[in-house]
């Protein structure tokens, strides 16, 4: 998966010369959270929503007469200049790396350093709630313990298949040592599924012992 | 030895106890003296000509002993012969009876009277009383005193202008003889008015294959004629009274002659035309017919029941849940209950594509058709295992829910429960899934919007699942309510049924969805109920409520993980009989969703039925 796919292409953006102001308004109306700044094509910046508060509570400056003096600040003198970005062919788990180490909202995605896109945790929610088919009707979720090795996954999936049981999706994940399946079925005798598989001698653990 | 236990009198009916064995022989006493009572005899050579001569013969009286065993066994002594008299002979409307009497026969008791309005004698009644053994109940039951307790009306004959009458007499006659434990009224409806008038007054024909008739009848006069009706409206007629009712807007015309009998065909003098409603037509002009009424106001509210063995034709491969044997020890349980004689029963009619295209699309239904047709094995998912008669009992199904929304929408019974199969709630226009292949809820919905009228319908969905496919329909409509109470998405199938799922575009805040951990219990799923249902209910102020009845959230349900008990069904459907009471005359169609535990689907249904009626 790339980010290509997942990004925002073509972001509303504002160029450095924009007020702050500007900026807070277009935040406000299309309720995100994140502007890229560019200079003709160019990425210059980034401009947050906290970036925009921590204006709003700098100390007011007071001239001689002791009036306040407000400041219209532009948002070339607020934004973050160097920028992290990502390319449309970085993969969703690049970005997902970044954002979770660096503790990020959003990334810009540039093709040299021409802003092309933006891509924000609420894509890579997207894309992971997509991969793992948690909406949509007709699926549910069961849990498999298995020791870790791949043939006792095979043997899963066999008696799956001899039951005719439809894997809406498979994620496999070590788990004290062993692997913990979780599966997507589609199927709503979820309970006879259980108790086959329990009889096969595979662990399927209670409901009260659920993992996620 | 104590073999006479009868069941106890329903809560708040007052029924009375029995009287000491001496009430009722002073009560004897007082009418022999009176030269009230007799013994009698069928007679052997009757003759129908009018009052020539009585269908019984005057004989001895038999002896006390004979007396008091015969009472006993008829009026369980819950009342004195005496008062029995005074109360069946009551004056109503000016009219009194005279020279009545009470002749005590073999296996009957019979009351004799004439009807007199002032100094002349406007008509003349018998009526007979007897018990039979009713086959729905065991030997045993039998063997303790349990009968089917009929009021046989052999003979009525009035005066024109005495129809007021006849119909205040019956009014008065269904709460005495309910008190005193009588199941059913019996009649032949052999007389021209009789034909129509005990059509009108819910008798139903007593033998079904004599109402296949009757509607076959119908038929040919609609065809012979070419009158504008369509095919769907005769499939719907379910009851005789639906066919006095049927197309009042539609007269034509009949020709009675001197007696008063009614023909369609002009061929003799004396012959004078006149013109009634078609349905009214054709009773007027049908055969006699042999007719039974439930004396069923032995319940607070009246109860429907809807089910076809029909049902049972959808056959799902072996081991699956859904099997048609659930559905079959519901319906044998019911039987057994004693539950039946006080519900009136229904039967559902084949939906033509009209009324299923107000949910599913055309492209939908023909591709299950043809699956089933082909001979497929399943039908979209591995879930929805098909037979060779999966389509046709799909659409029965969905023709029961609308069927149960005609008899609760024309006032035929207050409530009704459908117990239909396949189940529907999971069906969405164009998805089958869950077991489910058409949204029987729905399509009822939609079935009483476009035929009644009714204007905001809510649809509580209490089955352990969501009901994704109810949802999916009704997601823009603001004017159905969609609630949905059932085991968290993580947990369950079918995954969907967040709290967040509110409802789409003008039917934002229409939907309501209450997913509940599993193992929950009664306690907490009742607090969730009346926190968060009731108030919708009395918000929304619905004209008719309908009610996706799955009993799998049921402890001893295998398919999923809540523990509920009986209490939780009886609880909820006892509040939402209150919130039909006040916002919709106590309209409820209670249609069957999931329950794969023959026992706790048959007890909680069993629960739910019985609370629907009122008592609990």
């Amino acid at each position: 998966m790339y980010v290509g796919r997942r990004m925002t292409a073509k972001p509303i953006t504002v160029s450095p010369e924009d007020t702050v102001m500007r900026a807070g308004h277009l935040l406000k109306e299309n309720r995100f959270h994140h502007l890229p700044v560019v200079a003709g094509e160019e990425l210059a910046g980034i401009v947050t929503d906290t970036d925009i508060r921590n204006t709003t509570l700098e100390e007011p400056s007071v001239n001689g007469e002791g009036e306040v003096l407000v400041r219209e600040w532009k948002v070339g003198e607020i934004m973050t200049r160097d920028v992290i970005t990502v390319s449309p062919w970085d993969t969703i788990e690049d970005a997902l790396v970044i954002l979770h180490r660096k503790r990020f909202g959003a990334l810009p995605v540039v093709e040299g350093r021409k802003l092309v896109g933006i891509i924000t945790k609420t894509d890579i929610l997207a894309a992971f709630i997509d991969t793992l088919r948690i909406e949509g009707a007709g699926g549910v979720r069961i849990e498999v313990i298995l020791p870790r090795d791949v043939s006792f996954l095979l043997r899963l999936i066999r008696k799956l298949e001899e039951m005719k049981i439809e894997i809406r999706s498979l994620v496999l994940s070590p788990f004290r040592g062993e692997f913990v399946a979780f599966l997507r079925i589609g199927t709503i005798d979820v309970a006879n599924v259980k108790s086959v598989l329990r009889e096969s001698g595979f662990t399927v653990p209670a409901l009260e012992d659920f993992f996620g | 030895m104590a073999l006479r236990i009868e069941k106890l009198p329903v809560k708040g009916m007052g029924l009375p106890h029995p009287l000491p064995k001496r009430e009722i022989e002073k009560g004897f006493e007082a009418l022999i003296g009176e030269n009230r009572l007799f013994g009698a005899e069928l007679n052997p050579d009757i003759i129908k000509k009018e009052g020539s001569k009585r269908k019984f013969l005057v004989s001895s009286l038999p002896s006390r002993k004979k007396l008091l065993s015969r009472w006993e066994r008829l009026f369980r002594d819950l009342v004195s012969p005496a008062r029995f008299f005074e109360r069946v002979s009551e004056k109503i409307q000016e009219f009194e009876h005279r020279e009545n009497m009470l002749l005590v026969g073999k296996d009957r008791i019979i009351y004799d009277t004439q009807i007199a309005l002032g100094s002349d004698v406007v008509g003349e009644m018998t009526l007979f009383f007897l018990a039979e053994r009713d086959h729905n109940l065991g030997l045993l039951a039998y063997l303790r005193g349990r009968r089917n307790r009929i009021v046989y009306i052999d003979h009525i004959r009035l005066s024109q202008q005495s129809s007021g009458y006849a119909s205040a007499l019956f009014r008065h006659y269904e709460t005495l003889f309910h008190d005193l434990g009588f199941h059913q009224f019996r009649l032949s409806a052999s007389l021209s008015v009789g034909k129509y008038y005990w059509a009108k007054e819910g008798f139903d024909c007593l033998d079904r294959e004599e109402f296949r008739r009757m509607k076959e009848g119908v038929r040919d006069l609609v065809e012979k004629r070419g009158f504008p009706v369509e095919e769907i409206e005769i499939n719907r007629l379910t009851h005789v009274y639906d066919i006095a009712l049927f197309r009042r807007d539609l007269k034509i015309p009949v020709y009675a002659n001197a007696e008063g009998y009614y023909s369609f065909d002009k061929d003799e003098e004396y012959r004078e035309e006149r013109t009634f409603p078609l349905g009214k037509a054709y009773l007027l002009c049908a055969n006699p017919w042999d007719g039974y009424k439930i004396i069923y106001t032995n319940t607070p509210r009246r109860t429907g029941l809807l089910y076809s063995p029909g049902y049972l034709n959808h056959r799902p491969r072996t081991g699956h849940p859904e099997s048609h044997k659930r559905l079959g020890k519901l319906v044998e349980a019911i039987r057994k209950d004693d539950l039946q004689g006080s519900l009136v029963l229904f039967e559902p009619f084949l939906p033509d594509r009209r009324s299923l295209e107000m949910v599913h699309p055309a492209g939908y239904l023909n591709e299950f058709r043809n699956s089933v047709r082909t001979g497929k094995k399943t039908f979209a998912t591995v879930d929805c295992s098909i037979s060779e008669g999966s389509f046709d009992v799909a659409l029965l199904a969905a023709g029961g829910v609308m069927a149960g929304v005609d008899a609760v929408m024309n006032g035929r019974v207050d409530n009704i429960f459908c117990a239909v199969r396949p189940p529907g709630h999971h069906a969405g226009r164009a998805s089958a899934m869950g077991f489910c292949f058409l949204n029987n809820v729905a399509l009822g919905a939609c079935y009483a919007r476009a035929v009644y009228g009714v204007k905001k319908i809510f649809i509580l969905d209490w089955d352990v699942h969501h009901g994704n496919g109810t949802q999916e329909i009704f997601e823009e409509d603001p004017l159905t309510y969609f609630c949905s109470i059932h085991e968290h998405p993580t947990f369950c199938f079918p995954g969907t049924g967040r709290r967040m799922e509110k409802g789409k575009g003008e039917g934002y805040g229409f939907t309501l969805n209450l997913p509940v951990r599993p193992h929950t219990s009664d306690r907490e799923f009742l607090d969730l109920f009346e926190k968060e249902v009731i108030p919708e209910i009395e918000r929304f102020r619905p004209d008719l409520i309908m009610v996706s009845a799955g009993f799998d959230a049921h402890n001893d349900d295998p398919i999923a993980d809540l523990a509920l008990t009986e209490r939780s069904f009886v609880h909820m459907t006892q509040r939402i009989c209150e919130m039909a009471d006040t916002y919709c005359q106590g309209r409820i169609v209670s249609v069957l969703e999931g329950g794969y535990n023959g026992s706790s689907l048959t007890s909680s249904a069993i629960a739910h039925i019985k609370t629907l009626q009122g008592r609990s």
